[in-house]
């Protein structure tokens, strides 16, 4: 009963916010929602296609979807803040604020939707070495990302306060920088992938 | 942690579907359980402890126990 109602509240905001997005012409925000809430709620759905009782949001169900929101949530406002501190005019101006804003929430969407699936689908089936090697590959991305961002502005500082064409981050940038985050990202999503279609018996 | 659910489910003679059910939660839930990959909160240990007619302390064993 109590899962029914969730589900049926959960359906009918996202009917709204969908109808609202479509109005909005915000349109690949609403292909998004509608894949995300399709992989989240895929078991709902299959047993409402076959009539058969919906599975209970048990407490794992209730502290995951709590764990990924709060993910969600964190995202949504670095990203909000990392774009108002430096773009704040240019976003205010900027005649597609509903696609800059559509952008941020399809972004938070997505920690949300990969953090519930990485909580309730991926961490339970990886070992701890599995996990080592996932927490490893995701710093080397995070990592090679801020590297990324810090080497282009010292890069930019240095030509620019001394008038010279600064070699050693410029290096950094072009070719390391890539190649390291390459590695950080294809390495978690394999391992990710290879978690997420594990069988448990 | 270990546990010892699918040993006292066998004895019941239980699914992990009629265990779930009768606890009331997802199947997926029994089975990170049965592994010791889920920690559960007290409430649902003791329902699933009553459901196999055990105890929490005879299905949940701690490694490092030293009582």
């Amino acid at each position: 009963m109590k899962t029914n109602r969730a589900f049926l509240a959960i359906s009918s905001t996202a009917l709204i916010v969908i109808i609202i997005l479509i109005s909005l012409r915000a349109y690949y925000v609403t292909i998004a929602l509608i894949a995300g809430i399709l992989i989240i709620g895929h078991r709902e759905f299959w047993s409402l296609i076959r009539r058969k009782k919906l599975p209970p949001i048990d407490e794992r169900v209730r502290e995951n979807a709590g764990k990924s929101i709060r993910n969600g949530f964190i995202f949504f406002v670095l990203a909000l803040a990392f774009l108002m501190l430096p773009f704040s005019v240019l976003l205010i101006r900027t005649p597609n604020i509903v696609h800059v804003l559509g952008g941020l929430f399809l972004s938070g969407g997505m920690v949300y939707l990969l953090s519930y699936l990485f909580y309730d689908r991926v961490e339970p089936k990886l070992d701890e070495r599995g996990l080592k090697m996932l927490k490893t590959f995701l710093l080397v991305a995070g990592i090679s990302l801020a590297s990324g961002i810090i080497s282009v502005f010292l890069h930019n500082a240095i030509s620019g306060l001394f008038g010279i064409e600064e070699p050693v981050f410029f290096f950094i940038t072009v070719f390391i920088v890539p190649l390291a985050l390459a590695v950080g990202i294809i390495g978690s999503l394999v391992i990710f992938i290879n978690g997420l279609f594990s069988r448990v018996s | 942690m270990r546990t010892r659910i699918k040993e006292h489910r066998a004895k019941q003679n239980l699914t992990q579907e009629k265990l779930a059910e009768m606890v009331g939660v997802r199947r997926e839930t029994i089975i990170f359980l049965e592994q010791g990959k889920y920690n559960p909160s007290l409430r649902l240990a003791h329902n699933v402890a009553k459901a196999l007619k055990t105890t929490i302390n005879e299905i949940f064993i701690f490694d490092d126990d030293y009582c």
